[in-house]
């Protein structure tokens, strides 16, 4: 029982901060002002994931505004070592998922 | 001998303020994660032991460790120089103890993967002393909850031509959980096995308990733990204090 409350907490906790990239997150993307691929999003979500939580638990995409995550991620970029790409394709996914 | 005291720990704490790879939220445990492709870290660790009783002794250990990410998933440390400071009621002093090198390799993500793990091999010689330690990291991220668990397997061989040999089985538990982007505060609990000769006849058990905190900034972070013993063992520390600062170089 102890081992199905785990379970099912734990995917709640990861699919609400980071929800995978799909094919209908991509879709939009790709239609949308900033045209982000399938490739970018998925890479963005790993970069996400692995190097950010290397100093703080991972924030619901939902806390700041998409205004806001640009200036954040730029903070950080410097700290979690993000080369240019990863730093876009870390913001292009989050912002992705904050528009859905 | 005493004058020395001050300056030298300051000698080893200052360098931590000056010149970060990742954050530790445990002093006694280690996380899964790794540190990026490229990140150096420097890493100073003061462990302070006290003993009460008849045999009563204070002992402050201090680690110099410099970490790098040799891949995303994949990093390696060396121990620069492990140290210490002892006082008892007849001698008291500082002496080195060992250097060593550290390898992770993490195999699943904590946050993603239904448990995050990694691998951990150590290699640690000094003075008549050659140790090897392998762990299991395993952890779980929930939200801002951090919960962490590490078996550890443990063989020294030391003294004249390292006759004396030791084991030890020890296991972690932490949870740590992030009250601002800055801060998290937690528990930390250590249950250790101890085998004198690889021999279970004495079942000597150590059971270490206590809360930490960790604050970061910048490129910087400060971990500190605090443990007291749940067991009655004698000569083993009734008290331990252990604080890591790190810095990203």
């Amino acid at each position: 029982m102890g081992l199905i409350c785990l379970v099912a907490f734990n995917s709640c906790g990861t699919t609400s901060v980071v929800p995978p990239v799909t094919r209908e997150l991509a879709q939009k993307s790709a239609t949308g002002p900033t045209r982000v691929d399938l490739a970018t999003l998925r890479e963005g979500r790993t970069v996400f994931v692995s190097r950010c939580i290397e100093c703080h638990t991972l924030p619901a995409v939902s806390s700041h505004s998409a205004q806001e995550w640009p200036r954040l991620i730029d903070e950080m970029a410097g700290r979690a070592n993000l080369k240019p790409a990863e730093r876009e394709a870390v913001l292009a996914y989050i912002l992705a998922v904050h528009a859905q | 001998m005493k004058k020395f005291v001050l300056p030298i720990l300051l000698m080893s704490i200052l360098p931590a303020i000056f010149a970060l790879g990742g954050v530790r939220h445990f002093t006694f445990l280690y996380e899964a994660n790794t540190s990026s492709r490229g990140s150096l870290e420097l890493e100073n660790w003061v462990t302070w032991q006290r003993t009460t009783g008849p045999g009563r002794f204070d002992r402050v250990d201090f680690r110099h460790e410099l970490e790098y990410g040799v891949t995303d998933k994949f990093q390696a440390s060396i121990y620069v120089a492990d140290w210490f400071y002892e006082n008892d009621r007849e001698h008291s002093g500082f002496a080195y103890s060992d250097t060593a090198i550290e390898l992770i390799y993490n195999l699943t993500n904590p946050v993603v993967d239904p448990v995050g793990l990694s691998i951990y091999g150590e290699l640690r010689t000094g003075d008549r002393l050659l140790e090897l330690e392998s762990k299991l990291i395993a952890q779980k991220n929930f939200g801002p909850l951090i919960l962490a668990y590490n078996a550890t397997l443990e063989s020294v061989w030391e003294g004249n031509h390292l006759a004396e040999r030791q084991g030890e089985f020890s296991q972690a538990l932490g949870a740590s959980y992030e009250i601002s982007p800055r801060i998290s505060v937690g528990l930390e609990l250590l249950h250790e096995f101890v085998l004198p000769e690889w021999h279970d006849e004495e079942k000597i058990r150590n059971l270490f308990v206590g809360p930490n905190v960790s604050y970061r900034r910048g490129n910087w972070f400060v971990t500190i733990t605090a443990l007291a013993q749940a067991t009655d063992t004698e000569g083993e520390p009734d008290f331990q204090l252990r604080t890591i600062f790190g810095i990203g170089l």
